[in-house]
């Protein structure tokens, strides 16, 4: 591992993870929009 | 195809892969040759994750998938962020931890070899047959539609594939899969763009979309309860989470992709990169595929999109019954048009009686097509591909400018090229590490077994090159990959679930438990009919179930070896 790796945050990566997520919720909302628009 | 499409093609196929071999020019250590170096960033990384994934059938049957069935596919990815997220919690950080070049020597760590070894024969199986699925899936439909013949389209795309893999190891496969997305994103947004500008302009974008929406084309979410509703949020998010979590977690050609460069960070940034682009990729190509149904509305289509098949029945003495559909189909386009632009232009009554008689007139096009397709069978012309993987490539060719059409079948080779090359790299890697390495020649030398994984290599491209020539198409290309992955996904991921999550548990009950749930799954396949995702959750749930229980009773005296 990098040096970068020796000491990982994981409370950072949480919010790596927590970011990702609430992005793809509203990926997910806007996918249904689309649905509810258009179908 | 002119002489600036060839050029365009030849010159994109070829850069590419030349480029990657002399950035990689140099001898290399076996841990480099698998593993890549530490130069390697989280974007080459997240590129190559996407690359491998995507594959030729991506490009070439999703947009047929809309035009066919609407943009409900794309909830199959649903479950993918999810998977990628644990994948990155739990899977990466082990791997790392241990210095492993494949996942399955970490199940040598954790149980016993026995278990490695199945562990690594089932991701064998199944990529083996799947790398050659990918060869001959975009060689069967270029080479029926530009007239090249089709074992010179399957070696042209899977010898040079070959060589670079095996010359440059990893690293030029992960350097080689960021350029060739980077062609594979520019040709997709000419692409959409040339098709919404072809679009008629008697109907705004905007009532385009209506118009597709309302004929059943854009329903991207649904929430049915319904067990035979193929494509659902819940179904999307369940069985493709479990299939993601097998694929990215376990499935080789995927965790050499994300362990290249070495740095635990740099690994998940890349995994998370995929977690967040991969739904609204997938929609473009899919919205893509429904404007191309739009456009087919408008411009009158080919009664049957295999073309040479079509030809063949002609010729074959089925021209009487193949004009007489012809005719009918004809009419109905023509109402067709006529009821679209009553859609566009009258009143909001005249609308809706519109798109009733749009939606009927649909059908009989459809029916259609399954009559044409059926004489086509008595003219023992069966073409064994579907139909709708003929779709996109047949717009690329009679809609596309010149150049553009070069750019495109690049695209399709380069994502064939792309996914094939992270397979034979892992199919190598996992046959030197896990079988010869332990098993054949255990104290050689370093270079003997870069040696060793570059013939492994080369054997395995051979082998997938093989299987490309002598197989027989399955119905549906973009579903192959998929089901194949599924039969086999959920007994490996119950390997490794157990080895993460049950401590006390040995290799003995996890490797019958593992067999066990194969088998299960095998004759689930062979007599049931249940959506296929699902094989992934029953595969994995019989592992982590069995495994403990055997533990329990037959292996009741055999020590666990909590090494987590």
């Amino acid at each position: 591992m990098s040096t970068s790796d020796s000491k990982p945050n994981p409370r950072s990566w949480r919010k790596a993870y927590s970011l990702t997520l609430s992005l793809f919720a509203v990926e997910v909302v806007l996918l249904y929009l689309f649905t509810l628009r258009f179908s | 195809m002119n002489r600036l499409d060839y050029l365009v093609l030849i010159a994109t196929i070829l850069a590419i892969p030349l480029y990657g071999l002399w950035r990689t020019r140099g001898s290399a250590s076996l841990g480099q040759y698998l593993k890549g170096d530490t130069s390697i960033r989280w974007a080459t990384i997240g590129l190559s994750v996407l690359a491998t994934q995507a594959g030729p059938i991506t490009f070439l049957s999703m947009p047929g998938q809309a035009y066919e069935s609407g943009i409900g596919f794309i909830q199959n990815y649903f479950g993918q962020p999810l998977a990628l997220i644990v994948v990155c919690a739990v899977f990466v950080p082990i791997y790392q931890r241990l210095k492993v070049y494949t996942a399955y020597q970490y199940l040598g760590e954790r149980f016993d070899r026995k278990t490695r070894l199945l562990g690594a024969f089932l991701f064998l199986v199944q990529r083996g047959i799947a790398a050659g699925i990918t060869i001959y899936a975009p060689a069967i439909v270029l080479s029926a539609l530009l007239g090249w013949r089709l074992n010179l389209t399957i070696w042209l795309a899977g010898g040079l594939v070959v060589i670079y893999t095996v010359l440059g190891g990893t690293k030029v496969v992960s350097i080689t899969q960021r350029y060739q997305m980077i062609v594979i994103f520019v040709g997709m947004a000419i692409a959409f763009a040339v098709a919404v500008y072809r679009l008629s302009p008697d109907l705004s974008f905007e009532n385009t979309l209506s118009v597709a929406g309302k004929m059943g084309k854009l329903e991207a979410v649904s929430f049915s309860l319904d067990p035979h509703k193929r494509y659902t949020f819940w179904s999307g998010l369940i069985g493709g989470f479990f299939l993601a979590l097998s694929y990215f977690g376990a499935d080789q050609s995927q965790v050499q992709r994300y362990l290249a460069g070495g740095s635990l960070k740099e690994s998940r940034l890349g995994l998370l990169f995929n977690a967040v682009v991969k739904v609204p990729l997938q929609f473009s190509i899919l919205l893509l595929g429904a404007i191309v149904f739009m456009f087919y509305q408008f411009e009158k289509p080919p009664v049957y999109f295999n073309q040479p098949a079509y030809e063949r029945a002609l010729e074959n003495g089925y021209a009487a019954p193949l004009s007489a559909l012809q005719r009918q189909f004809d009419e109905v386009f023509a109402q067709k048009r006529a009821a679209i632009r009553t859609v566009s232009t009258g009143s909001s009554s005249e609308r809706d009686a519109a798109m009733n008689k749009l939606r009927e007139l649909d059908a009989q096009a459809h029916a259609v097509r399954d009559r044409t397709k059926a004489v086509l069978v008595q003219a023992g012309v069966d073409p064994k591909s579907k139909e709708s993987d003929y779709v996109f490539i047949t717009f690329i060719l009679q809609q596309m400018p010149h150049g553009v059409v070069g750019l495109l079948i690049a695209v399709i080779l380069c994502a064939t090229m792309s996914a094939t090359a992270a397979a034979l790299n892992a199919l190598g890697s996992t046959t030197a590490v896990d079988f010869y390495r332990p098993l054949i020649r255990p104290n050689a030398s370093d270079h003997h077994y870069v040696v060793a994984a570059q013939a492994l290599t080369a054997a395995w491209g051979l082998i997938a090159i093989g299987v490309a020539s002598f197989a027989s198409l399955v119905e549906n290309l973009i579903e192959a990959g998929n089901i194949l992955g599924s039969v086999f996904y959920g007994s490996i991921l119950g390997l490794f679930l157990a080895a993460f999550f049950i401590r006390r548990v040995t290799g003995s009950a996890v490797f019958f438990a593992a067999l066990f749930a194969q088998s299960l799954v095998f004759v689930l396949f062979a007599t049931t009919n249940i959506g296929y995702l699902w094989y992934n959750f029953i595969g994995c749930a019989a592992v982590l179930i069995v495994a403990p229980i055997l533990q329990h009773t037959v292996f009741r005296n055999a020590e666990a070896s909590a090494v987590v």
